[in-house]
């Protein structure tokens, strides 16, 4: 139970740098998700805080104590390794009870007892608890690793990307579970993913990091609804956002965006077009995810033509891409339509839905009722 | 076109059956005649003979004259003390060489298994002008220091791809559980080399144990290895074979009852890596 800080911290593995000016504050109890693609530097921040590398620069502290050079025994946080790294030679029920035979968590025997069947019951491997983790299956493993960790009562749960290696049903409900016991734990929890559906579901609050950089720190809504850079909207969602240029127009005081498909404008709604007036932006992109695009087989007004161009059927939804001018529209379509491969399909993007971003530099500009998305906006 | 396959196969089976007794009594037989000039007696020696009156002269000859007996505990001293050095030097050297990073690491490693390219004879005339001039002739300090050069480049190796496959994670996540970095070592570390060590241990031993140069060059008056003691049965008038088949079966004896203690060590540690899957 602590409160976990890096303050402006760089690590450089020989020339390479891993991670660069990095902060980041965990509050007491929060359940903190690093999330973003693979070599991002996400182990890194983790390997920081547990000790198993030291920064270059910055701080690490916990509550308020420096913890830079800090060995990590003396650190009393409990890791979840991606390749499990338990003990071979031990039993699984020796494995999870190897934290509290070691001399500075010792704990007396019916102790180690009472809770190693505890966590073996939660985490669903009693039956496993005579065996060698040899014997066990990669998903089997995975639990083996949670347990082990979970036995403690640690400053910090320090998880990297411990359901990666179980199947799809399993990672579904070991998530459910792990959100459920999030509740019973009381323990700050920083656990790294590169799955968008793990870190919306489980994070109180999400970092997104990109290249050893942070990109955004924000609740679930927030990088979903609000995500400060195209980077950080391409990364959430189901089937990619959808990026659009527009070039702004004005009309007789009103704004409106023109694609680049056709001459039509379309307009905004007044809170975006005055943002977009004070940035005083000519060309925008503009994302729009597939619940923000409605489509039709037949030609009507505002609707552009395009080509359906693969189908994707995915057991509850179809996802559809559609090429329009030089770009792929993917969004989701019901089952029970019909599509044919090359057939003409019209859409309609809703400004209104849309987020947008400055064409240069990327980042965030506006979109409509950007507070009420802060607070949790609609479900897409 | 089946049987003409089936045939061919018993063929095949009779043949190398056939093949493997002959290269098995080939194997052997020297072996077995070693055996059984240890029972002849000096008259029988150079006859032919399968059949004739054992006798245990040699045995007593050999055990109670002389000094093979001090030679046998000699060997055993230096042979010990050489697995002992080489097991301290190596594990630490074989760990470094896992998990550190250095600068020409390869070429450390590379350095240390070349010590097995020369002969041991091209270096054994420096050896003797430095043993003689560091007072180490004759000692049994010099003789274990030299001898723990014959199987510690093995042992590392060995140990090395030991090392390699453990993952560094469950190193870490040991500290994280709290243990000490001599706890990780040896309780974590070091019972999934042991196989290894057990395997690589042995043939360092036996290597030692074998060594005919060095004994012969490096020791005078005080210590004498097994391998040499059984040269003096070679006197300037005759050679007494059966007292050298004694000698020799005698020095055979620890390596045979070492090997079947630690046969399944044996095979699976030279061949598995730590962790499997």
């Amino acid at each position: 139970m602590a409160r976990i800080r890096l303050d402006h911290v760089t690590k450089k593995y020989g020339s390479i740098t891993a991670l660069k000016d990095v902060s980041i504050d965990v509050k007491d109890n929060e359940f903190y998700v690093i999330f973003g693609p693979a070599g991002a530097g996400k182990t890194s921040v983790l390997n920081l805080i547990a000790g198993i590398s030291d920064p270059e620069e910055g701080d690490i502290l916990f509550d308020d104590a420096y913890m830079n050079y800090v060995e990590p025994r003396e650190r009393d946080v409990a890791m979840v390794f991606e390749n499990y790294a338990l003990y071979p030679h031990k039993t699984v029920y020796e494995n999870i009870a190897s934290s509290m035979r070691t001399k500075k968590y010792r704990q007396p025997e019916e102790v180690v007892d009472r809770e190693v069947k505890r966590v073996a019951a939660m985490m669903n491997i009693s039956e496993l608890l005579e065996r060698k983790p040899t014997q066990a299956s990669n998903g089997q493993r995975q639990r083996i690793a949670l347990g082990r960790a979970l036995v403690r009562n640690p400053n910090v749960f320090l998880m990297d990307e411990p359901l990666a290696h179980l199947d799809a049903k399993l990672r579904n409900s070991m998530r459910k579970e792990l959100k459920s016991m999030q509740e019973a734990f009381h323990t700050t929890t920083i656990y790294v993913t590169h799955d968008y559906t793990e870190a919306m579901s489980l994070g109180d609050r999400i970092a997104v990091i990109h290249e050893g950089s942070i990109c955004q720190v924000g609740t679930g809504n927030e990088v979903y609804y609000l995500p400060e850079t195209e980077f950080v909207a391409k990364l959430f969602g189901d089937c990619e956002i959808n990026i659009l240029k527009g070039c702004v127009t004005e009309e007789k005081g009103r704004t409106g965006i023109r694609l680049p498909y056709g001459e039509e404008v379309y307009p905004v709604p007044d809170d975006v077009g005055e943002r977009l007036q004070c940035a005083g932006v000519k060309d925008v992109d503009i994302g729009f995810r597939g619940w923000a695009i409605d489509y039709s087989r037949e030609p009507r007004k505002g609707y552009v033509r395009g080509k359906i161009y693969t189908h994707e059927p995915l057991g509850n939804k179809v996802e559809l891409t559609v090429s329009l001018g030089d770009d792929m529209i993917r969004f989701i379509v019901h089952v029970d339509e019909r599509f044919e491969i090359d057939e003409a399909i019209y859409l309609h993007f809703n400004m209104d839905k849309g987020i947008f971003f400055h064409s240069e530099t990327k980042e965030y500009l506006v979109r409509h009722n950007e507070e009420v998305m802060r607070g949790g906006g609609k479900n897409g | 076109m089946y049987q003409n396959k089936s045939r061919f196969a018993k063929v095949l089976g009779i043949a190398s059956t056939v093949f493997l007794v002959i290269y098995t009594i080939f194997s052997v037989f020297p072996l077995i005649w070693m055996v059984i000039i240890s029972f002849k007696s000096d008259v029988d020696m150079f006859k032919t003979l399968f059949i004739f009156k054992p006798t245990l002269d040699n045995f007593r000859n050999v055990l109670t004259t002389g000094n093979y007996v001090k030679a046998f505990g000699d060997n055993f001293i230096i042979c010990s003390g050489a697995v002992l050095v080489s097991v301290i030097v190596g594990v630490p050297a074989a760990y470094a060489l896992a998990r550190y990073n250095f600068k020409r690491k390869e070429t450390v490693a590379f350095t240390i298994l070349s010590f097995k390219f020369a002969p041991e004879i091209l270096i054994i005339i420096p050896l003797f002008a430095i043993f003689q001039k560091l007072h180490l002739y004759d000692t049994y300090f010099g003789m274990i220091w030299i001898y723990q050069f014959i199987g510690l480049p093995l042992l590392i190796w060995v140990l090395r791809g030991y090392f390699e496959d453990i993952p560094v994670e469950m190193e870490r996540a040991a500290e994280l559980d709290g243990y000490s970095w001599f706890e990780v070592f040896f309780k974590m570390l070091i019972p999934l080399i042991r196989p290894g060590l057990v395997a690589a241990a042995l043939l360092t031993f036996i290597f030692c144990w074998n060594n005919f140069t060095f004994g012969l060059m490096l020791c005078g008056f005080n210590i004498q290895t097994i391998t040499v003691s059984a040269l003096t049965y070679i006197a300037t008038d005759t050679i007494h074979y059966g007292q050298m088949a004694v000698a020799s079966l005698i020095a055979i004896a620890p390596e045979i009852v070492l090997c079947l203690c630690i046969q399944k060590h044996l095979v699976r540690g030279l061949s598995f890596g730590a962790v499997k899957g």
